[in-house]
């Protein structure tokens, strides 16, 4: 890239994190997080809306199909901006979709996809912890997030050697749903064929293609997250006062903090990388590879770096009114989301067996 | 390899990065003594004065200084470029003290008749210089120095004791910080004296260190009469200029580089021990290789920043930091996997690709060097994060 086109892409993801604080206003508290934990459908409606008019569920969708046709830099950007307010309104599982669904030519509900009339999930995972998409007949599917709110399902199926996708609607085909511990929920689906309208005979590798980014986004969510919460962790160390000090001029805990912005740089030089790769059109192994790794990276850094934070805040930290909590919380539910830290770390070695030196 | 043509000293700077890249590399395939590749311990002046003087003859000794200075003049970019291929071919060290140290100080602050009487003699590899910072009582607290400068008529009388001086005993002029103002408070009262190691009081005790090896000296002063003219740069501003040359250099301390070469060898030491196919190992291999990757994503982005012409910030202590933690931790995993080929003195089967106990021994004081990772951690807390006191 030129020098200005470089220019003009950081401005590109600035205008995109910036117009995220509609949202998740930066400073904002989390009240509205709060009241929407553990109440069905676990988000607000109206807001998944304005997500939509934002264009953001269609922000990988190309323009000629009603999306923005940004990059993934872009989303990984509106992605982080979002884990930092700790948005739970469904958008990284409904992009996937709406990216599914636009690599089939535009079918099915697409258009109220993009314009968040509808939370269309893909029935795709038949397990816990796989990127891998068997396509049962009969199978249930698992995990699907946010399933109390969904209005459509998308059911990929094997057919011979293809991968065929059937749209089923959700009144028809309620999913049972646990709740998670970030307030959240997850469903099991029973596919329900008689219902199900066929919408492609092969969708190739667009799904691979989609939980391949979905990965790669949730990991810039998770960074949003670490940084927020350790911006909260470091003003109260600023802050707090024991022992007649100021509890940051400790160096035990100076250093403890230290490493903590380590995880979090190694984190963020992980996902720009990957972003980059998969916008410079990495394929194949080097694709996986890039993915694997931000994502190995954010599973655990997250979870490190908001346990430190509970430690170093004390008592406090092992509140619920205090916000720390919720960070930790979401890392829990997030960091094995498309893949756990152990799956991405084995994805990795097969997709990049030697070390360059 | 295609006969690339190799420009004079004056054009490399003006070339293509990657025309660049491709003429370091055809240099040190024409130049470089195969027998020096990736050497076990640093060199002394008897074993790299030949590439060193090889060097010298080419113009190529002092890539960052000016070109009316007799250096090649090259950008930021160009000296990681550099570097970068000097590490890839497994080039040592030289003796370069005088070459990334003193040579751009007195650049910087020495006069017209300091700059023509010392940098020409580094340039033909006639003064070898080292560097006396660090004392008994002043290691990381360098500014904690009591080596001492009195003014005697036209001459300095330096007394006290340096430390940790890296091959002093090749070199045969030393640049110090002695403490010229006692009644100053502690930074303010240092200044920079260069001193020629043949002055009579001057005594070299080579150290041996873990490695078996002297790599560095205890050097005394007992009533060493320096000419005052040898004093750069302001009386009592010493440390100040000794900071302010702290430059980009750093960088490489975090060059994920050592760690490539470290976790190459662990897989091949792995597959010779028959534990490389255990779910185990692979997990442990597994999450080194991803430290490795991303550290090499972080350095990238700092080189970026300075090919875009930016300083780096005290941030750049986390590479540091990674770089050596990482270093240590595949040198720990070899130690673990190799059995009780871990302790022996030799590389594990004549190979030198398997050299356990040698690169677990080597990666102890990464640590250490260049500000101890505990104060590069004090200076990501105070100066990155803004913690207090």
């Amino acid at each position: 890239m030129s020098a200005a086109e470089t220019d003009d892409r950081a401005e590109s993801i600035r205008m995109i994190r910036d117009s995220a604080a509609a949202v998740a206003p930066r400073g904002g508290d989390l009240k509205r997080v709060r009241d929407l934990r553990w109440q069905d459908p676990g988000f607000d409606a109206g807001l998944f809306r304005q997500m939509g008019e934002m264009g953001w569920i269609g922000l990988r969708v190309p323009e000629a199909l009603g999306g923005a046709g940004l990059g993934v830099a872009e989303m990984c950007g509106l992605a982080e901006e979002l884990g930092a307010g700790l948005v739970p309104e469904p958008l990284i599982p409904c992009a996937l979709s709406a990216q599914l669904l636009a690599a089939c030519g535009g079918k099915g509900r697409l258009p109220a996809l993009l314009a968040g009339d509808a939370v269309v999930l893909t029935a795709w995972q038949e397990r816990a912890d796989t990127l891998e998409v068997p396509g049962s007949p009969d199978a249930p599917r698992r995990f699907l997030p946010m399933a109390a709110g969904a209005d459509v399902f998308l059911l990929p199926l094997r057919e011979g050697g293809r991968l065929a996708l059937y749209e089923l609607p959700a009144e028809r085909c309620a999913p049972a749903v646990e709740r998670t511990q970030d307030g959240g929920n997850l469903g099991t689906l029973q596919p329900n064929l008689q219902d199900a309208t066929k919408l492609a005979d092969d969708v190739g590798t667009a799904l691979a293609d989609a939980l391949d980014e979905a990965a790669l986004v949730t990991a810039a969510y998770l960074l949003g997250g670490m940084e927020r919460a350790f911006a909260m962790t470091l003003d109260y160390l600023k802050t707090r006062q024991q022992f007649g000090k100021i509890i940051g001029t400790f160096q035990a805990l100076q250093h403890r903090a230290a490493d903590v912005r380590m995880q979090v740089a190694l984190t963020r030089a992980s996902i720009d990388s990957a972003a980059a790769a998969l916008d410079a059109g990495a394929a194949g192994d080097a694709r996986r590879a890039a993915v694997s790794r931000a994502k190995a990276r954010a599973a655990e850094a997250s979870l490190r770096v908001t346990r430190e934070c509970i430690q170093l805040h004390g008592g406090i930290g092992y509140t619920d009114d205090y916000d720390a909590g919720l960070y930790l919380r979401k890392a829990m539910v997030l960091a094995n989301q498309y893949g756990s830290a152990s799956l991405h770390r084995r994805r990795f070695m097969a997709a990049s067996p030697e070390v360059e030196e | 390899m295609d006969a690339i043509r190799i420009p004079p000293p004056a054009e490399l700077d003006a070339l293509e990065d990657e025309h660049f890249r491709q003429v370091v590399r055809a240099f040190l395939h024409a130049n470089y003594p195969e027998d020096l590749r990736n050497p076990p311990k640093r060199l002394h002046w008897a074993e790299n004065k030949g590439w060193y003087l090889r060097l010298a003859e080419a113009g190529w000794l002092c890539p960052g200084w000016p070109k009316e200075n007799g250096g090649l003049g090259l950008s930021p970019a160009k000296q990681i470029i550099l570097t970068e291929e000097y590490e890839r071919h497994g080039v040592a060290r030289t003796n370069d003290h005088g070459i990334v140290m003193l040579g751009p100080l007195v650049i910087k602050y020495g006069t017209e008749e300091q700059k023509q009487r010392f940098l020409p003699k580094i340039l033909t590899g006639e003064h070898i210089w080292c560097q006396g910072y660090s004392e008994p009582g002043a290691g990381s607290d360098l500014a904690a120095l009591r080596t001492e400068a009195v003014l005697d008529g036209d001459h300095y009388v330096v007394n006290g004791q340096k430390i940790w001086t890296t091959l002093a005993m090749d070199a045969n002029w030393i640049f110090l910080l002695v403490r010229t103002d006692k009644a100053a408070k502690k930074q303010e009262g240092i200044s920079f004296l260069l001193v020629d190691m043949q002055t009579p009081g001057i005594t070299v005790r080579p150290i041996i260190n873990l490695e078996m090896h002297d790599e560095f000296c205890e050097v005394f002063f007992d009533n060493v009469r320096v000419p005052k003219e040898n004093l750069v740069g302001q009386l009592n501003k010493g440390w100040d200029m000794a900071k302010a040359l702290l430059g980009f250099e750093r960088i490489f301390l975090g060059s994920p580089r050592q760690s490539a070469y470290a976790l190459s060898r662990l897989k091949i030491l792995a597959e010779r021990m028959g534990v490389w196919e255990e779910p185990a190992f692979q997990d442990r291999y597994a999450r080194l290789r991803l430290d490795l990757e991303d550290l090499k994503a972080l350095y990238g982005t700092y080189v970026d920043r300075l090919k875009r012409g930016e300083s780096l910030g005290p941030d750049v202590s986390m590479l540091k930091i990674l770089q050596t933690e990482l270093f240590q931790a595949i040198t720990d995993a070899m130690l673990e996997i190799a059995g009780e080929n871990a302790g022996l003195m030799e590389p594990m089967e004549g190979n030198r690709d398997l050299n356990i106990g040698g690169l677990y021994i080597q990666a102890r004081p990464a640590t250490i060097y260049g500000g101890s990772n505990e104060i590069q951690r004090n200076i990501l807390s105070k100066n990155v994060l803004g913690m207090p006191g």
